[in-house]
């Protein structure tokens, strides 16, 4: 046994070292190799100055990282149609360059987040930080109430810092813009790939269904839709913020500037919604819903239609829509336009856009709160200063008589 | 070559202190890592039900969770195996009970106890079996040194004269979790973005290939022929299963991130390596079973028995690994909870079965030692029904999601129609929880030395009596 004691000693030491080899090859072929290909990627397809983080992002990404969300949220959208459909464009390695560490996450709980930024609104990113079920009913989202000061309105740095490192996701590919697009697919030399193609055929740079579009289409939805379905749609989607009988009394209320719609104090025209449903409001909290398909918006659209119950319209007399008229055109034409159609010469000053009246009416009661006491979050002031009663109950009616989706 | 033989020429001491202590650490710890499992499976239930302090959110939890269960449960309990087997192996003591001392202290008191803490004070890195903060990590490598100073030694003495496959698993385990280790811990904060995510894919799977494969396929190596009496069926195959391992394992890590930017060529070859690696766990995994004929599916010893659901769910997570790494299958399932369901099929299943067997071997070993055999024998069914029942649940939940996210639903969907599913998971936790807290009792109550009593009893073995009239029956009917 003395000669095999030896071989089965040099056998160790062989099988160590072969051992070794095979480790080493592998770090070789699948992390240097890969690293140094997409170290060229990088520097042959990204823009030349890309934006990359301040340092309050920065603090963002370290509580991302240290709250484990990149464990729920992937930040990688794969070249797949079914990834491109629900996120956007695949990611490309340049977008990562400031990633350190990586965040790529290997399991969707929640959506991916590599094109989040600009996605949802600020007032909407700190309400659902502090509470999540109070704005996505059936979320199942840690609650971060030690990154607040006791409600969503009053965010300590620590939020501030991770709202701002969320909304630079996907941005310096949006900021690159047509000609960073192109400068990309040019250096990437795959004209022949068709997967690395696919990073430049996406529909939307963001593909999330959620994000508000400042104007776009929507579709024309079928006049009846089915109630049933739209009032599970409307619980499940809605109710957290607008409240369930479409008071705007929702648990998401606090903390959402300007507040959710009250639903219940304004008619609204198919049209309206079918737009507001589809795009958005933007840079409010209400997000686009083009997930859902125009036979559920149609359903929804029924069920908010149907909260705004009609009171008898008093007869007015002359004088006072004639004063209206007077007091509108002086005031309030600038944004709401000369035939109440939310389009104003001062409109491209605004962040929100002015209320179209011609497709929104609201009740005497909502009209006269939004003069008296303006509407927060938004650049409708109270106008209790510079109006009286009289011109206040005046143009309050008068709006109402824009409104062009009465039977 | 066989154990029976072994056992004949005198062996050194065992450290049966030191297999205590790093094996009730391993419990105590198993128990610790499965309740922030547990609570987190709690909180995708019932998100605010522990009023949302930070220390407790989901994130947190989940990162203790995964590193309580490798480096605490999984790490004690290989040591405390290592302790047991290496001087039987070997024929040598380990190298010394003062350095054992150490890396006890070290691996529990400097990695463990303080890593667990800081993840829940908000200090971590948002890496994959790599969570715990850097500082955690210098005193890993430095435990994973320790280990190969303290084990490895007896194995290249002189005189050396028995060659066990364990032993090859033994020194390959240790020696590529050290190179592996910096790897997946501290390359990815130097190296950005994709780059740092390809290293990163490598340690999701060397972690698993290197670390807990190698270590658990130790002990099933061991306590399969010592358990049974018998030698390995075939030590070719047991070389031609190590080797593959050795080779394809490395190779495989990049099958976390297919379809993304990473090069093509690079996820097509941790795909193909993912298949092999199938046909490997195949070699390794008939061989086991072949030493194994003849004691049944559920050995009377507890020990064996353990050791031998560990190598059939080893089988049966390799093969679904080879199959999900796949583009077609891939594509569909990441991301989604089969996923999860897999790596409890490997660690809950594979891998906790492999150090429960090696626990219980040893344990069954230490003549002063209590041993509780109804408890164990609970402990083992208990967790046997637990692992079933909760990956079965997460596989068809795996399932459901990855059809609502190929369909047009929206995301919410797929997040509602997983909560059923999810309650089964937590659900599941009972017989889980139960059967490890059976675990403890088996090894911490009933008589002193009633372990060697149960391999008294355990001896009789049916495989000589019952094989071979059926092999002469067999032989008998194909002439």
């Amino acid at each position: 046994m003395n000669g095999s004691g030896r071989i089965l000693r040099t056998s160790y030491v062989v099988a160590s070292i072969a051992g070794v080899a095979f480790f080493v090859m592998s770090v070789a072929l699948l992390g240097v190799w890969p690293g140094r290909v997409l170290d060229g990627e990088t520097r042959a397809m990204s823009p030349e100055h890309p934006l990359g983080l301040t340092v309050s992002e920065q603090r963002g990404r370290a509580i991302y990282s240290r709250e484990g969300c990149a464990y729920c949220h992937t930040q990688q959208i794969r070249y797949l149609h079914a990834d491109m459909a629900r996120f956007g464009a695949p990611t490309l390695a340049w977008e990562t360059r400031f990633d350190y560490p990586h965040l790529w996450g290997t399991r969707r709980i929640g959506p991916d987040l590599s094109r989040e930024g600009a996605t949802h609104s600020e007032d909407w990113h700190f309400a659902h930080l502090y509470a999540p079920r109070a704005i996505v009913a059936d979320s199942v989202m840690p609650a971060f109430p030690a990154l607040f000061d006791g409600s969503a309105d009053h965010p300590r740095q620590e939020a501030r810092d991770l709202v701002a490192y969320l909304d630079t996701l996907g941005r310096a590919r949006e900021l690159a813009g047509p000609e960073g697009e192109a400068h990309a697919r040019s250096a990437c030399q795959c004209a022949a790939d068709e997967m690395k193609q696919m990073a430049f055929h996406a529909a939307a740079l963001n593909g999330n269904p959620a994000r508000a579009r400042r104007q776009g289409d929507s579709p024309k939805l079928p006049a009846a839709g089915n109630t049933e379905r739209g009032r599970q749609l409307y619980v499940h989607n809605c109710a957290s913020c607008h409240g369930g009988r479409g008071e705007a009394d929702g648990l998401g209320v606090t903390g959402l500037h300007p507040r959710p719609a009250n639903l219940a104090g304004h008619e609204y025209t198919v049209d309206r919604l079918s737009y507001v449903l589809w795009n958005g409001i933007a840079g409010t909290a209400m997000q686009a819903w083009r997930d859902l398909s125009a036979e559920d918006l149609a359903a929804l659209a029924q069920v908010v239609r149907g909260f705004h119950q009609a009171a008898p319209e008093p007869d007015l007399p002359a004088n006072i829509v004639d004063l209206g008229g007077r007091v509108y055109t002086a005031n309030c034409s600038q944004c709401h336009g000369e035939k109440g159609g939310g389009d104003g010469s001062a409109v491209g000053e605004l962040r929100i856009a002015p209320t179209d009246f011609r497709s929104v009416r609201p009740s005497i009661a909502e009209s006269l709160r939004a003069l008296r006491n303006g509407v927060e979050g938004t650049q409708m002031a109270p106008w209790t200063g510079r109006l009286n009663e009289a011109e206040l109950s005046a143009v309050a009616y008068y709006v109402r008589g824009f409104y062009q989706g009465a039977q | 070559m066989s154990m029976s033989e072994a056992v004949k020429t005198p062996a050194p001491p065992v450290e049966t202190g030191l297999v205590y202590a790093h094996g009730l650490a391993a419990i105590v710890t198993l128990l610790i890592s499965v309740g922030f499992g547990i609570l987190a499976s709690v909180e995708l239930l019932l998100p605010d039900f522990a009023g949302n302090p930070s220390w407790l959110s989901w994130g947190r939890l989940r990162y203790d969770h995964t590193q309580g269960i490798m480096l605490a449960w999984l790490g004690n309990a290989f040591f405390a195996f290592l302790y047991h087997a290496v001087p039987l192996l070997t024929g040598r003591s380990v190298t010394s009970p003062r350095l054992g001392h150490w890396l006890f202290g070290l691996w529990n008191f400097a990695v463990v106890a303080p890593g667990w803490l800081l993840v829940l004070a908000g200090f971590s890195q948002p890496l994959e079996w790599a969570e715990f903060p850097m500082i955690i990590d210098v005193f890993v490598v430095a435990g994973l040194v320790l280990a190969i100073v303290q084990f490895l030694p007896p194995f290249f003495s002189r005189g050396l004269e028995d060659l066990y496959v364990s032993s090859w698993y033994v020194i390959g385990g240790l020696i590529f979790t050290l190179l592996a280790y910096p790897m997946g811990n501290f390359v990815p904060e130097l190296v950005p973005g994709a780059r740092g995510a390809a290293f990163s894919g490598l340690w999701i799977h060397d972690a698993v290939g290197l670390f807990v494969t190698p270590l658990a396929l130790a002990i099933v190596y061991f306590v399969i022929p010592a358990a049974t009496r018998r030698p390995i069926f075939s030590h070719f195959l047991s070389m031609l299963g190590f080797w593959l391992l050795f080779f394809l394992y490395p190779l495989n890590g990049t099958h976390h991130y297919v379809f993304s930017v990473i090069p093509m060529s690079a996820q097509i070859g941790a795909i193909t390596a993912s298949a092999l690696l199938g046909v490997d766990v195949i070699i390794v995994v008939a061989n086991l079973l072949l030493s194994l004929r003849g004691s049944g599916v559920f050995p009377g010893d507890v020990a064996l028995r353990f050791a031998a659901m560990s190598t059939i769910f080893y089988l049966v997570v390799s093969i679904q690994g080879s199959v999900q790494a796949q583009m077609a299958v891939n594509q569909a399932i990441h991301f989604s909870d089969w996923v999860i369901g897999h790596s409890h099929l490997a660690m809950l299943g594979f891998a906790t079965f492999a150090a429960a067997g090696g626990l219980v071997h040893a344990w069954q070993r230490i003549p002063w030692a209590r041993y509780n055999a109804r408890a164990l024998d609970w402990a083992y069914w208990l967790l046997f029904a637990g692992v079933i029942l909760m990956v079965t649940d997460l596989t068809i939940a795996g399932l459901a999601e990855a059809r609502l996210w190929q369909s047009a639903a929206p995301w919410l969907e797929s997040v509602r129609s997983a909560r059923p599913y999810w309650l089964v998971r937590s659900l599941s936790a009972v017989p889980i929880a139960g059967g490890f807290v059976a675990f403890l009792l088996g090894l911490t109550t009933g008589q002193k030395g009633a372990g060697l009593q149960a391999i008294q009893q355990s001896i009789g073995l049916e495989p000589v009596r019952e094989i071979a009239p059926k092999l002469a029956r067999a032989a008998s009917e194909v002439s």
